[in-house]
């Protein structure tokens, strides 16, 4: 039980994070919190079914599901690739407007299109 | 030839894998530094990717006209470990859709920009990944399928290199990016649930349960939905759409507005239909649909900026699309009825791809030549295309063609789908909605439309570029082809529709028309004046002094960042609270 609520609070402090954090850079660390709790989520909760290391061989059974770890691999993937691209597009904004400031990179460039 | 048929099985990947070929083969020009191999590897690989899974569609559509269903697992794997595909009669339609608007809006980009290996080659992985989408079978398949498919948006709304295209991009990327965490929640829980990944085997497990489940099922139904209602962009969840497409490159937002928010709505119909809730779920969308047709409508009128102000009709109209939609699969889509609702709502998702399409690219043609893209302040547009060389004014034509289409003008396509639309929803409440927004368009597409034409009196004359650029005959061209798509779609209606209901009816019994036997008689001219006149009306209303405020508290209601966050934890509860609801009482 205790394993699930600290993932919980894992969720929600990443949840926080994207919302309320004003800095860019502090946001994509949500989404970076909100990524690996739903991972260990998944390898934690796909561990409790079963109990031998899942080789296919004689004698070994009940095996874990390997189910579980096998989507997170092309979770991982996936999360890192949405984080690097989500850093370049912060880089690029940085570039034109001088700032991380969710706001006020919002107000600029808004400015400039008045 | 006899043996092509017999193996079309193995066909039906082609509109998956021959663009990932197509984007491997672009890749390798940027070997070669600029010139003719580079140019020529580059058109190779387009056209592999684009035009031939275009062809081949057309190699299998007698066997889907015929009732057969290509299914199975990728790779031959047992049924349980695999992952499932099913191409029928539904992915052909939607990859139909997707390539012939692709193969448009590739094209003008030549002319339009952005050029180059680069583009074609992440336009032509999302091509991909919109067939995969459309095509799987499997949850944490369309998980990945959706992220391909959001990835290479992300990367295609940023290629127009504006600042503003950075945030939308931003913006986008964020809030579906979670939303997919969400979709991860949603996976987890049934396969908790379950252990099974594939739509059949979850279904059929849910099923088997005494309690469908219980709230755990419905939570994670719930999870899914809403994070594939995020890319469809119905209310509430539309918040991230109007400043993407607004800021991509015209022919991305072509792409982006007439395919890519049609296809999560028709792969989340695979799961719907099977799903015990999938009825519940399908009726909360409808009513979500019907009322974003009308609001975003008013919010498209407010607006300044000309492409927001298409993109906000993108969201109106996937508001009808959805509203027949949900209703369909409310009612069930084996009945008639049902069908003939899905049949209308595809039949709109299509020509709307088609009329959208060519209207971001005949305006994007126009704001490029004037520098200027205010509603209020770009005036002379044909005379300014002139001016840019255009002897024939195809691009003017092209607009006035597409304009009246999503005004539902006769003999246009639009014309045509709204009229099934409200034949399908005769004497529901969705239907008044629908003839309000319908007049709402009317509205926004006069006051549209005045980019084109001399300014009135009163009007300050604004500068323009002294030397508008040429337009490229590549961009003619793609406006030309969409165009023409539009008017035919008008003409050949009934055999169209057609195709689409038997193509949507699995059981393959009754002949289904979706197309109203009355669509030009003297009530529905009539009911079409009456809509447009009442849209001029609308507009002239809104040109007063005390509509322009109120437009302009419209235009500037408060938008932020963490509103989308806000917005999709709204939604996420209502549908989660509704389908408990429904399923407790």
């Amino acid at each position: 039980m205790i394993d699930r609520i600290l993932l919980l609070i894992l969720f929600l402090i990443g949840f926080y994070g994207i919302i309320v954090k004003k800095n860019v850079i502090k946001k994509i660390f949500g989404l970076t919190i909100l990524n690996s709790t739903i991972v260990m989520l998944f390898v934690l909760e796909g561990s409790k079914i079963g109990s031998h290391v899942p080789i296919l061989e004689e004698n070994i059974t009940p095996i874990v599901d390997p189910v579980p770890q096998a989507l997170m691999l092309t979770a991982i993937v996936i999360g890192v690739c949405v984080t690097a691209l989500a850093l370049s597009i912060v880089y690029r904004l940085f570039n034109s407007t001088g700032t991380f400031d969710i706001d006020e990179i919002r107000s600029k460039l808004y400015k400039d299109e008045e | 030839m006899q043996n092509i048929l017999i193996h079309s099985a193995e066909f039906v990947f082609a509109p998956v894998l021959l663009p990932l070929l197509g984007a491997a083969i672009v890749f390798c020009a940027k070997a070669f530094s600029r010139g003719r191999i580079a140019k020529t590897i580059e058109y190779t690989g387009a056209a592999i990717g684009l035009l031939l899974p275009w062809l081949m569609l057309f190699i299998i559509l007698p066997n889907l006209l015929g009732g057969s269903v290509y299914e199975g697992t990728i790779g031959g794997w047992d049924k349980n470990l695999g992952i499932l595909y099913k191409f029928d009669g539904l992915a052909w339609l939607v990859n139909f859709l997707g390539f012939s608007v692709a193969m448009a809006a590739w094209f003008y980009s030549l002319g339009a920009g952005p050029r180059g290996p680069k583009f074609t080659a992440i336009f032509l992985i999302q091509t991909a990944a919109l067939s995969a989408t459309i095509m799987t079978a499997d949850l944490f398949n369309l998980f990945v399928c959706l992220e391909v498919l959001g990835i290479s948006s992300y990367v295609l709304v940023c290629s127009s290199e504006k600042p503003g295209a950075f945030l939308a991009s931003f913006s986008y990327l964020m809030v579906s990016a979670a939303a997919m965490i969400f979709f991860l929640v949603g996976i987890y829980g049934l396969y908790r649930l379950t252990g099974k990944l594939s739509y059949e085997g979850i279904a059929e497990a849910l099923a088997a349960m005494d309690n469908g489940g219980g709230i755990t099922a419905l939570i994670s139904l719930a999870l899914i939905i809403a994070a594939v209602a995020l890319r469809v962009a119905v209310m509430p969840l539309y918040g991230w759409l109007p400043d993407a497409h607004a800021m991509a490159p015209h022919a991305v937002s072509a792409v982006l507005s007439g395919v890519l928010i049609k296809t999560p709505l028709f792969a989340l119909s695979r799961i719907l239909i099977i799903f015990p809730a999938g009825s519940d779920a399908g009726q909360l969308m409808g009513v979500s649909g019907g009322l974003t047709a009308l609001i975003a409508v008013i919010i498209a009128l407010s607006q300044k900026d000309v492409k927001k102000l298409l993109a906000y009709h993108s969201v109106s109209q996937i508001g009808y699309i959805v509203c027949a939609w949900g209703a369909a699969l409310h009612i069930g889509v084996e009945t008639p009825a049902g069908l003939v609702l899905m049949t209308a709502a595809f039949l709109h998702a299509l020509y709307h791809a088609l009329f959208k399409g060519t209207l971001f690219l005949t305006v994007g043609t126009l704001i490029d030549r004037a520098g200027n893209r205010s509603v209020y302040e770009l005036r002379r547009g044909a005379g300014i295309l002139k001016k840019s060389g255009e002897k024939i004014p195809v691009t003017f034509i092209s607009f006035m063609l597409a304009a009246m289409a999503i005004a539902a003008i006769p003999p246009l396509n639009g014309y045509v789908s709204k009229n099934a639309l409200s034949y399908a929803l005769k004497g529901r409440w969705e239907y008044v909605v629908l003839t309000l927004a319908s007049v709402g368009t009317v509205a926004s597409f006069i006051k549209l439309s005045l980019i084109f034409f001399p300014p009135g009196k009163n009007h300050n004359a604004i500068a323009f570029l002294e030397n508008p650029q040429k337009v490229h005959p590549a961009m003619k061209a793609a406006e030309l082809f969409l165009a023409i798509l539009c008017l035919a779609g008008g003409l050949f209606s009934p055999y169209i529709s057609k195709i689409a209901g038997s193509l949507l009816n699995q059981s393959g019994t009754v002949g289904i028309n979706s197309i109203p036997p009355d669509l030009y008689s003297g009530g529905n001219l009539q009911k079409t004046l009456i809509i447009t006149l009442s849209g001029a009306a609308v507009y002239l209303l809104c040109s007063t002094k005390q509509g322009k405020a109120v437009l302009k508290r419209i235009r500037e209601r408060p938008r932020s960042f963490s509103g989308l966050f806000t917005s999709f934890a709204l939604g996420l509860a209502g549908m989660a609270a509704w389908l408990i609801y429904r399923t407790f009482n």
